[in-house]
């Protein structure tokens, strides 16, 4: 079931090109708690919702304070809010087939960032066009920086697992 | 109330000026206004490809697909977020587009494209999704192309970050350049918002707000939108409200009404899809729409085919065409839904007086405050206070208005998007935690009902003996269109042929049994109060009001003043509610054949009811081998049920015995239709069900001197999920009882003048059924459904031979 949400609950036009126009003042308001928060995202390039909101009902259910950033979320802002929210955890979804291209570029950015070296940082989804690539995409992506890939709907009870493992978790 | 101001941009005295400006071509405008004109749905696909060559293939495809179809270029992602270099550099590499790079290609390519493609009979349109749109129309109308769709809002919320003041502006700015286009069109995109959730009274709002701000930039043809949500009934509620609330603000404007095929999570099975595409084209006739825009079988799995695109508009223009079959639907009025979006829209409009009339302006401040708000939206100018649930009727309602200028209705119950412990009012406490599980069922609520139980359309296939497939027997379900093509089937002559067997046992059966047959009246000044929302029908009896029978009832218990034991086989016409077509044994005339004991227990009557049904059988077994192996029905389940007496449950062990598997019943009320049928078919032979609760069931039920409150009642329930045969009672007889009984019905007793004159008199105590000839010839010949069985059927809705 969760793959169905992740891949076809996007809304009418599958807009999935990068919003060169955005604003970071919203990310202030949303990400600048007191307490351990996790970061919920869509990558640059990617306009669904869902699968964001049913991260961040997940995540709260396991004892996490969310912070969400919505869909279509510049590298740039993303790295803000990461740097002065300090999160806990950040979650990158990906469900529309640029998931490994936009995933390998930001965390890049994320791993080069002091205090952000040690923060755990995975991402999820449809992360890409076929299949039968995903054992090379995932380790690609766990090469370039990722602590976690959760690939489609067998990925989302791994997922679970691995959250609460976390020291933030419903276990601190 | 004055909700055009007459010093706003929006008056009708600019109504005149697509007269004014001259098209050198034919537009997109004046083909929507023909084919209003005309009646006809205009079907549309979503379709875009980079290649100029392709895209021209694509279009006349879609041309040629039928005779009302309009064509769409949708644009790609780089395109629409204006990365135009992105879009080049993906042309000039060979990289994968999504679409076609409108602005990138330039106004000659594109021209030369729709050569001999656009014409009077074909209009093409431009479909993108960008809130920085004005290169994009810019590029169209060098092009030549007069039509588009977006929003300040439908075309910015839903998808990213920018600012919507920022895309208020933009849209302003593309509305001007598009209104210095001859007879342009412009529809908005707010019906749809993320696609799902969102309660239709913000989508009706949106659309018409958004209207509304194009004509004050010089828009002068419009379409408004309403994407399909999760109920049909709720949907033509809301389609009602908007065109009711287009007629009273778009003052002057050319306009019509666009029906998205469901935009949320699609079904995976290509019979699933095709229900729900079918279901939005009924949505889209009988709510009165112009246009629709398809969704395709591919829809949940990839971007489709010319071919998947070409299957899809054939399917929903074939679908429209059996919608006419069907009674329009009757705008309700003052509506929940035109409610809640008029105070919506009154909101914006009062905050547009207040600073210039400046819709734009009042648009980024109501969703600043609040006063607008659209549920799980996560973009940074959404309030995201509000929050929407889907209820176990399987309507959208608010679980938290947060801001807006409406109030919830009180709470009801609901499991789907809230969690089940928690169900108070939604106006007294703060809605339950939302839980990722109750989200993940509620998303998917549309995709499972059409993937796994293809629900029936009001008026399927035009090829009833044929299934499509065994995973949608529904739509094998169609009431014939010609009464020469139905009596001349020899499934209909098979059929008849077994009811013909039927009926001549039942009356062998019952004359040899000491009964007396009657001919019933069908005409009277009072009927059977019947239940379940069936109404009567009225006639003039020389300027008294006559009702035609809905039963024999009354005349059944007047009968026995003749003969100790009476039956008929009597036609009744009950005009049950719309929603009954799709049970597939409801018809709104069909035939009892009715029974009446003097004197007798229920038991007693049951007994008969029992030895009529297999007698039946075995008569048919005997007679009509031939036919029924031509029917296709296995009579192998005919064993089971000669081994008679049948079994009897009580009407609370049923409902214990639903509740076990999870269902919701009632125990104060009738065994639901679908709770009935799923009992039918998990039983090998026909049932009993007896002691229904008062209330349920019509004054004549004797009720229990023992255990007041229970009926001394049963209803003969067949196996194999073919649901409710018979239904009977000992009788209420005494005068006192009777009054008493119609009175707490909620009736006035001074309507049953004779029958009280009589009973007033004294008459006999007895007990009595009906069974459904056509259910019981249903039944036993194996029928999809009970319209089969009758030469001439009334199915509920559906204007026939």
């Amino acid at each position: 079931m969760p793959s169905d949400l992740l891949t076809g609950a996007g809304p009418g036009p599958d807009a999935a090109a990068p919003s060169r126009s955005a604003s970071a003042s919203a990310i202030a308001t949303t990400a600048t708690t007191a307490t351990a928060t996790a970061i919920v995202t869509g990558t640059a390039s990617d306009a669904h919702t869902w699968n964001l909101v049913f991260l961040q009902l997940l995540l709260e259910e396991l004892g996490h304070e969310v912070a969400n950033l919505g869909p279509c979320v510049p590298d740039a802002e993303l790295v803000d809010a990461c740097r002065r929210t300090a999160p806990s955890l950040v979650v990158v979804s990906s469900v529309n087939g640029h998931g490994v291209s936009d995933g390998l570029r930001v965390i890049r950015r994320l791993r080069e960032q002091r205090g952000l070296d040690g923060t755990p940082i995975v991402i999820g989804g449809k992360l890409g066009i076929s299949g039968a690539d995903n054992a090379r995409h995932a380790d690609r992506l766990l090469a370039a920086g990722f602590d976690g890939v959760f690939d489609d709907a067998a990925g989302l009870s791994l997922f679970q697992s691995y959250v609460t493992a976390l020291p933030a978790g419903r276990a601190s | 109330m004055q909700l055009i101001r007459p010093e706003s941009h929006i008056s009708g005295a600019e109504a005149s000026r697509p007269e004014q400006l001259r098209a050198s071509h034919p537009t997109f405008a004046e083909f929507m206004r023909r084919a209003r004109a005309a009646g006809t749905l205009v079907v549309q696909p979503r379709m875009g490809v980079a290649d100029p060559a392709l895209m021209r293939a694509g279009l006349l495809t879609v041309k040629h697909a039928g005779p009302s179809t309009a064509g769409t270029i949708t644009l790609d992602s780089f395109t629409r977020v204006g990365d135009h270099a992105a879009a080049r550099h993906a042309l000039d590499t060979g990289a994968d587009l999504n679409g076609y790079p409108l602005v990138v290609h330039g106004p000659t390519v594109t021209a030369a494209l729709l050569e001999g493609v656009r014409d009077a009979r074909f209009p093409v349109q431009v479909r993108h999704g960008s809130a920085v749109p004005q290169a994009i129309i810019a590029a169209a109308a060098a092009a030549g192309l007069d039509a588009t769709e977006g929003g300040p809002v439908s075309y910015c919320l839903p998808y990213g970050r920018t600012p919507l003041a920022t895309s208020v502006r933009n849209w302003t700015e593309a509305c001007e350049l598009l209104a210095d286009v001859p007879d342009s069109h412009l529809e908005t995109f707010g019906g749809c918002m993320l696609g799902q959730l969102c309660p239709p009274s913000l989508l009706v709002a949106l659309s018409v707000l958004e209207c509304l701000f194009f004509a004050q930039h010089g828009i002068r043809s419009v379409s408004l939108s309403y994407a399909q949500q999760t109920d049909p009934r709720q949907d033509l509620e809301a389609v009602a409200a908007l065109r009711r609330l287009a007629g009273e603000l778009l003052t002057g404007l050319d306009w019509h009404i666009v029906i998205y095929t469901y935009m949320g999570v699609f079904p995976r099975t290509p019979d699933g899809a095709l229900a729900l595409l079918e279901e939005s084209a009924r949505l889209a006739v009988r709510s009165g729409a112009s246009r629709l825009i398809v969704k395709t079988v591919a829809e949940a799995h990839r971007i489709p085919t010319f071919a998947e695109n070409v299957q899809a508009l054939r399917a929903a223009s074939a679908a429209a065409d059996r919608a006419r079959l069907v009674v329009p639907y009757t705008d309700p009025g003052e509506s929940e839904v035109y409610l809640e979006a008029r105070a919506l829209i009154h909101a914006v409009l009062d905050l547009a007086a207040d600073h210039r009339d400046d819709l734009g302006h009042a648009l980024s401040t109501a969703f600043r405050r609040g006063l607008l708000d659209v549920p799980f939206c996560l973009h940074p100018d959404n309030a995201g206070r509000a929050r929407s649930r889907l209820d176990d009727d399987g309507r959208l309602h608010w679980s938290d208005v947060g801001a807006m200028p409406i109030r919830p209705r009180p709470g009801r119950s609901s499991t789907t998007a809230q969690s089940a412990q928690n169900t108070q009012t939604a106006h007294d406490s703060p809605p339950p935690p939302l839980r990722s599980s109750d989200l993940l069922t509620s998303l998917t609520y549309v995709e499972r009902r059409y993937d796994t139980a293809t629900p029936a359309p009001l008026e399927p296939s035009p090829n009833p003996a044929i299934p499509r497939s065994t995973a949608m027997p529904a739509l094998s379900d169609t009431p014939p269109t010609s009464v020469r093509a139905h009596l001349s089937d020899p499934a209909t002559r098979n059929t008849l042929l077994i009811q013909n067997s039927i009926v001549a046992a039942t009356r062998e059966h019952l004359g040899a049994l000491g009964f007396t047959e009657m001919l019933p009246p069908i005409i009277g000044p009072v009927t059977d109060p019947g239940g379940r929302g069936s109404k009567q029908v009225d006639v003039d009896f020389y300027g008294h009001p006559y009702k035609l029978m809905t039963s024999a009832i009354l005349y059944k218990q007047a009968s026995l003043l003749a003969f100790d034991k009476i039956f008929c086989i009597a036609p009744n016409v009950r005009l049950e509610p719309l929603e009954t077509c799709t049970t597939s044994r409801h018809l709104a005339e069909f035939h009892q054949i009715d029974v009446e004991i003097a004197g007798a227990t229920r038991e007693q009557a049951m007994a008969v009811a029992e030895s009529i049904v297999v007698g039946a059988i075995r008569r048919v077994l005997a007679e009509r081998d031939a036919e029924l192996a031509a029917l296709g029905r296995d009579t192998a389940p005919f064993a089971e049920v000669l081994e008679w007496p049948f079994d009897h449950v009580s009407h609370a062990d049923a409902v214990a015995d639903l509740r076990t598997l999870g269902l919701e019943q009632s125990a104060d009320a009738e065994i639901e239709w679908r709770n009935e049928e799923i009992l039918s078919g998990k039983a090998g032979r026909p049932f009993f069900v007896t002691d229904y609760p008062k209330g349920s069931r019509g004054f004549y039920d004797r009720e229990s001197r023992t255990e007041p409150g229970r009926l001394r009642n049963f209803d003969l329930i067949a196996p194999e999920g073919y649901g409710e045969l018979a239904s009977g009672s000992e009788r209420e007889y005494e005068y006192a009882r009777i009054v008493t009984r119609i009175r707490e019905s909620g009736e006035n007793p001074a309507k049953y003048g004779w029958y009280l004159d009589m009973a007033r008199e004294g008459i006999q105590g007895s007990a009595g059924f009906g069974i459904g000839l056509e259910r019981l010839t249903r039944y036993i010949a194996g029928l999809t459904s009970v319209w089969q069985a009758s030469a001439y059927p009334k199915v509920p809705g559906v204007v026939s031979a």
